[in-house]
């Protein structure tokens, strides 16, 4: 497997001069994976992939906008790269799109990987990119039910107990912007968070104002998450971020049957509707 | 001693259909509870979701956003969007332990001035039942 | 630094009866900004508005607020008032206590009181946030494009161009006139309808300021009011009209006969031909469907396979000036107009959706066009009103109104207005053709509302002698030479079963096929039928939501011929209203995009109903969005959508309204 991508990154970087192949590398542990940036292709040979590749490479695209660049990508991050396409940010004519078919990821915590794959995994739909140009390993049948067990844990407790649930997780956000920084979808210019003008959040890092932020950049996410499950990971306070996504993602998928980045180009469900929809919850 | 609740609803009210309507409202003298605060957008499609949210998190206990029947959008296409922000924002904020029964999405048309202040008496009544939102 | 002026109305006891203005008018004066709180008996009144410009100028106030009826009411009055004293207009915000508060909450005076104090202190937090704005001037291209040239695009083409303006009379067919050309004679007058219309076709090929385009489709349209660029497609003729003369050697010499559209498929053409003897132009198309060489060159491109079509080409032969053009391809003509009237009619209901009545499988059950064809004296039978089955002449003529019209079952409600007179037209006229014909009218009521209707339809009762009877019949089938029409008289109460020699339908309108596809090119509204939608159905009646395109005739709705030519006037009218200044000034509330802030996403041009957003490169090579403002309507559907708040609305900005929100709890 990790042949084959070396051989395919060195290929492309032979015939691309001066292209930028994204993959993994093993990082200083030697235990864990981290980014690796390749412009020359007798350094390939560092490329690895396995299950601590955890982080959605997607977003560096986003730094390399009509330049040469092949990436390497899970079938979770490839749908990155069609939301990104969908919203005019990247040309699918620059990137060469390394698919790999994904066994599932694990985290490190306290220098060992954990035994149980990520919990984005265990939910997972899609092993299989949903864009390449080329497909490493063999194409694994999709995943046939959806598990939304997580979020019905949530919809089936009372209201204030739901209340007094998310309270708690919001009260502890530090406002570090870490699930904003690494999130594929988060690209604006400026965040409506660091607006002062006019201010829709408040500065100080308090529950009204981590409330608003969090519903804020969920919203904003809404029917554009990928379930890449990066800001959930990369949270310093272990916010269930992805619990407040998966809310989001099974709604989208029930009120206009849309699953974001799937392809590049279906309208997604905030840029057209349907004369003839009830939405039934709203009236 | 027993306080009375009084609920606050923001209103967001499209300037063609609903504001119209409950300017109607008034023009016949249909009384409803004074609790409701009503902003004039052009477009039920120009409220920002975020905009319900700010309501929300400054202290409303309910926000209603009103905008012209399906078909009838000055614009020709504003509330169907409108719909469709509203329509996942709302089991959203719920989901998040805000009632989903405090944001209401309603048509009303420039002649529906009865139907308005049903409307916001409804609203009122429901919010009243409902009790100040749990802190 | 705002210097904000609140002006507190009673309204006479309209508002003062429910709200105490002294504890408003206090309550104002505390506000942040606030540098004068005032209130006036009646503020719309010249002492109250005069009162409002004195207070301008003495207290050097820089914003006001009214604290009055709805904005809705008084708005326009009050810009104007603050205009006066030299303010921008635009820096005046309205605080409806009046409609949205004194008259609901007359019953207590205390919470309408709160109310009113809160609704002034909204209308204070967004009026510090106000902006001047100024309304823009853009340039008028006067020049109209009228699309469809039948008896309502030409009025409208006629009063245009008599009005001094140039025009482009555009029409998809070979020649113009439209359904009105097909028609034998009119109701109630009995004016033949060619006598009446050829002489306008021809005013039209000859006026100096209109230019003809036939055979021609919209491909796209783009731009504003005053502004429009339009992509037309010239249909291949395979004729050079810049050397043929329409001396008609070619239509008479063509071998080939092909059903006539013009005749509903009741005679035949050849394939290169003019549609009917008068039209304008009178210069010919070959139909590329039916045409023998065509088919030939078409065999040889697909390598010779079947049977040799015979490599004809005699038009080319005869042709005394060599204009046979095989090479010609369809060619995209882009042009520019102020205006665009759309009067693309409509097209007769096709019965064969009636299974019941046949599905168009009897050759003697035909449509009230058809037999228009058949009475006409240049139709395909000379005038002689022959069964198509036999070519006898039918004695009993049985007439089955509401085909295709009043007839939930197939989908159509609505009353097409023009067959219960044009059954009474073709009654009459049958009788005169010949005194032994026998006719019988089968109806759910009889409508005559215009001049002389009425009268006129008394005529085939009185002088005609047709029977008419109340009920939509179930079914029409032949047995043997006659066609049997089964029904009920409702009026009796009894079944009827009644063999006709001829079963004319007199079927409805619907617009033409691709209304809907133009509507869509125009940005303009269309129904479930497709028929246009009018900007107000009473008081709009030829305008759109779309500024500068107008609507006119039959494609809107049923209409006759007078109310046709009167639309066709009317549109023309708002033409030459609309060319009669040379700029037009736009409404400054639109969107507005932060170049700096915009992703590019460009969820926001997704989304505009009116394709006003547009997308440029800026010079950091960033693809940003960019408003057209003179198409922007101002309704915010961008602005609420838009992830990094990008963009924005003028005079509703997203700052302004969150202030009106923090100030319910500030």
């Amino acid at each position: 497997m990790i042949e084959t991508i070396r051989n395919k990154a060195k290929e492309w970087l032979e015939k691309n001069d001066g292209g930028c192949v994204i993959g993994y590398e093993r990082a200083s542990d030697g235990m864990t994976a981290r980014p690796v940036f390749i412009y020359k292709p007798y350094m390939v040979g560092s490329l690895i992939f396995d299950e601590t590749c955890v982080h959605n490479l997607s977003k560096y695209l986003l730094n390399r906008r009509g330049l040469k660049t092949a990436i390497v990508v899970k079938p979770c991050d490839s749908r990155g790269i069609n939301l990104l396409i969908n919203e005019h940010q990247l040309d699918r004519e620059s990137i060469y799109v390394i698919g790999v078919v994904c066994p599932g990821m694990k985290d490190a915590h306290f220098g060992r990987i954990e035994d149980r794959p990520l919990s984005k995994c265990r939910v997972c739909l899609h092993h299989t990119p949903a864009v390449y140009d080329v497909l490493v390993g063999e194409p694994q049948p999709e995943t046939a039910s959806r598990d939304y067990s997580d979020v019905a844990r949530i919809e089936g407790i009372s209201i204030h107990e739901r209340n007094a649930f998310w309270k708690e997780q919001f009260e502890r956000c530090i406002r570090c912007y870490g699930c904003r920084q690494v999130c594929a979808g988060c690209y604006c210019q400026e965040c409506f968070v660091d607006e002062l003008d006019p201010l829709w959040v408040g500065i100080r890092s308090g529950p009204e104002d981590n409330w608003i932020w969090n519903i804020g950049r969920a919203f904003h996410l809404s029917a554009r998450c990928i379930g890449c499950g990066e800001c959930e990971r990369v949270c310093p306070v272990g916010i269930p971020l992805m619990l407040a996504n998966r809310k989001l993602e099974k709604e989208s998928a029930d009120l206009f049957d849309f699953e974001p980045g799937m392809d590049a180009g279906t309208a997604p469900p905030f840029a057209t509707f349907l004369k003839e929809e009830t939405l039934e919850k709203v009236e | 001693m027993e306080l009375t609740y009084e609920p606050r609803i923001v209103g967001f009210l499209c300037n063609w259909c609903s504001y119209a309507g409950a300017d109607l409202a008034g023009t016949s003298r249909t009384n409803y509870p004074a609790n409701i605060r009503i902003i004039r957008v052009p477009c039920s499609g120009r409220v920002d979701p975020l905009f319900i949210v700010k309501a929300f998190q400054l202290g409303a206990d309910g926000v209603l956003v009103a905008g012209c029947h399906p078909g009838d959008c000055h614009y020709s296409d504003g509330n169907y969007h409108t719909r469709r922000r509203v329509g996942l924002l709302r089991p959203f904020l719920d989901y998040l332990g805000l009632d989903k029964a405090r944001l209401r999405l309603e048509w009303v048309s420039a002649s529906e001035g009865k139907r308005f202040s049903e409307v916001v008496s409804s609203f009122t009544d429901t919010l009243i039942k409902m009790g100040p939102r749990s802190s | 630094m705002a210097r904000v002026g609140v002006f507190i109305c009673h309204c006479g006891t309209n508002i003062s009866g429910a709200v105490d203005v002294a504890r408003v008018v206090e309550a104002a004066q505390k506000m942040p900004m606030v540098v004068i709180a005032s209130d006036n008996k009646y503020t719309c009144s010249e002492p109250g508005q005069a009162s409002i410009r004195q207070a301008i100028v003495s207290n050097k106030l820089n914003r006001v607020v009214i604290a009055a009826c709805s904005p809705r009411m008084h708005e326009p009055t009050f810009r104007k008032a603050v205009s006066a004293a030299g303010l921008n207009p635009y820096l005046l915000e309205i605080a409806n206590i009046r409609e949205q508060c004194s008259w609901v909450h007359s019953h207590d005076r205390e919470k309408a009181t709160a109310k009113a104090i809160e609704l002034v202190k909204m209308a204070v937090a967004k009026v510090i946030r106000h902006e001047p704005l100024y309304p823009r001037e853009v340039p008028v291209t006067k020049r109209a494009l009228v699309i469809g040239g039948g008896i309502t695009g030409i009025q409208a083409a006629l009063d245009i161009a008599n009005a001094g303006h140039e025009v482009v009379l555009l029409e998809q067919e070979p020649s113009i006139g439209g359904r009105m050309a097909q028609l034998d004679k009119t109701f109630p007058t009995l004016d033949c309808s060619a006598c009446i219309l050829t002489p306008k076709m021809v005013d039209v090929a000859n006026h100096p300021k209109i230019r003809l385009l036939t055979y021609a489709e919209i491909k796209e349209v783009r731009g504003f009011v005053g502004n429009f660029k339009v992509e037309i497609t010239q249909k291949a003729r395979k004729v050079d009209y810049s050397k043929c003369t329409g001396c008609g050697t070619c239509w008479q010499k063509c071998p080939e006969k092909t059903p006539s559209e013009f005749d509903l498929g009741l005679g035949k053409r050849p394939s290169i031909y003019i549609p009917f003897a008068q039209a304008v132009p009178t210069k010919p198309v070959i139909d590329t469907d039916s045409c023998r060489y065509i088919k030939y060159r078409q065999w040889l491109a697909a390598g010779e396979q079947g049977k040799k079509p015979p490599e004809c080409r005699i038009c080319e032969k005869i042709c005394p000036t060599g204009s046979i053009a095989w090479d010609q391809e369809p060619q995209t003509i882009t042009e520019e107009f102020g205006a665009i009237v759309v009067a693309t009619g409509f097209q007769v209901y096709d019965h064969r959706h009636y299974e019941e009545y046949g599905g168009g499988a009897y050759p003697d059950v035909i449509s009230g066009m058809q037999l228009e064809r058949l009475m006409n004296a240049s139709g395909p039978t000379g005038g002689e009103i022959v069964r198509p089955s036999d070519g006898t002449h039918p004695k009993t003529v049985a007439f089955v109104c509401c085909v295709g019209s009043r007839d939930q079952a197939k989908g159509r409600t609505y009353c097409s207005k023009v067959c219960c007179m044009y059954t009474a037209k073709h009654a009459i006229m049958l009788k005169e053709h010949d005194p032994d014909v026998q006719c019988y009218i089968f109806y759910i009521d009889v409508r005559t509302g215009g001049k002389d209707y009425e009268e006129f339809y008394l005529r085939t009762l009185d002088d005609a002698g047709a029977i008419y009877i109340k009920g939509r019949p179930s079914k029409i089938y032949r047995d043997g030479k006659k066609m049997i029409v089964l029904g009920e008289d409702a009026l009796m109460g009894r079944p009827i079963e009644l063999a006709a020699d001829l079963v004319v339908l007199a079927t409805g309108m619907e617009p033409r096929t691709g209304a809907d596809k133009l509507a869509q090119k125009l940005n303009i509204s269309y129904n479930t039928y497709h028929f246009l939608v009018e900007a107000h159905p009473k008081l709009r009646p030829v305008e759109t939501q779309t500024d500068g395109i107008f609507v006119a005739g039959a494609c809107v709705g049923p209409r006759d011929i007078p109310e046709s030519v009167a639309q066709g006037s009317a549109a023309a009218a708002k033409v030459a209203g609309l060319f009669s200044s040379d700029t037009l000034v736009t409404d400054p509330i639109t969107s507005v995009v932060n170049r700096e802030r915009c992703t590019g996403c460009l969820l926001c041009v997704a989304i505009c109903p009116y394709k006003a957003i547009d997308c440029e490169t800026t010079r950091d090579t960033r693809v940003v969005a960019v408003v057209n403002e003179s198409l922007c309507k101002g309704c915010g559907l961008c602005v609420g959508a838009c992830r990094p708040k990008a963009i924005d609305l003028r005079g509703f900005t997203s700052q302004q309204i969150l202030e009106e929100v923090n100030s319910l709890w500030s």
